[in-house]
């Protein structure tokens, strides 16, 4: 009986081959990842806004940049999905967090943000290599080497503040700095 | 045309002439494209079972359109269990005769 079952799947096409370059878990994990994206843009942006309102204006475009380059890796991930056949879903994004005590709380929260993105990508790679997923592994270089600039960046922020301080002139000067903290290596 | 996957109460099966799938429900049979599969799966997928069992869905009912709203189904609780049992299956069928084909080249 089992001998007939395999005999009987080598005859058949591997239709789903044919339709999808990449694996089917593969495939709800990126729309996952897509979802840890969307996310952290909107928590961006919530921090954007309290920056704005407390007069930390650096601060705020910052995070409203930010806000708009996590979109942009959500973008790449839903596109790669579609145009490998599978199916991009949409992402719904609830509880945004939009109180913050400090500044320094803002960054210290940008920061386990970015390590627990890392992780779930890194989570995925290894799912890949499990199932033999090459091009989505390759795909997912980018996103490694990204995950590894934004850790640094917010990591040069909250250096920032050890130097400087978290409050009164100390704050204002550090919001000035905060423009030089992006892309110090990359550039 | 070949059985993927047989559960209590659906059938799939595998066109490779006209490159799709059939599902055979108890009433009758529809015809899928590879990405209304996929749509049907991540329908299933969302079914909330333990609504079922909690109070929340007070009927026991689900509702599913599928293939762009052609086709209309609803399912009771034991259906539903079924249902995804039997999407699993299916994709693991499939998983399976991806690997022994990539596998016997
Ligand atoms: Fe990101
Ligand atoms: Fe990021």
């Amino acid at each position: 009986m089992e001998q007939y079952l395999e005999l009987n799947y080598r005859e058949m096409k591997d239709l789903v081959r044919q339709k999808l370059s990449i694996h089917v878990d593969i495939m709800d994990l990126l729309n996952k990842q897509i979802e840890k994206e969307a996310h952290s843009s909107s928590a961006y942006l919530a921090m954007a806004s309290w920056c704005d309102h407390n007069a930390l204006s650096n601060s705020a475009d910052f995070f409203y940049e930010q806000a708009a380059e996590e979109r942009d890796h959500m973008m790449k991930i839903f596109r790669y999905i579609n145009d490998n056949g599978g199916t991009a879903y949409s992402p719904e994004v609830g509880g945004v967090n939009h109180d913050f005590k400090s500044l320094e709380e803002i960054f210290e929260t940008a920061l386990d943000q970015e390590i627990s993105i890392s992780k779930s990508i890194h989570n995925l790679v290894g799912k890949c290599r499990k199932v033999n997923d090459y091009t989505t592994e390759y795909f997912l270089q980018w996103f490694i080497g990204e995950q590894m600039e934004e850790e640094q960046t917010m990591r040069r922020a909250l250096e920032l503040f050890d130097l400087m301080g978290t409050e009164g002139l100390g704050l204002k000067l550090l919001d000035e700095r905060i423009p030089q903290i992006r892309n110090k290596n990359a550039e | 045309m070949k059985v993927l996957h047989q559960s209590q109460f659906f059938i799939s099966y595998q066109c490779d002439k006209q490159r799709c799938f059939f599902i055979k429900f108890p009433h009758k049979t529809i015809q899928l494209g590879f990405c209304q599969l996929l749509a049907f799966r991540q329908q299933v997928k969302e079914i909330d079972l333990e609504a079922h069992f909690n109070g929340q869905n007070t009927h026991g009912m689900e509702m599913l359109m599928l293939c762009n709203r052609e086709h209309f189904f609803v399912f009771n609780t034991l259906e539903s269990i079924d249902l995804k049992e039997f999407l699993t299956g299916t994709f693991a069928m499939l998983e399976l005769n991806s690997l022994l084909t990539t596998s016997s080249v």
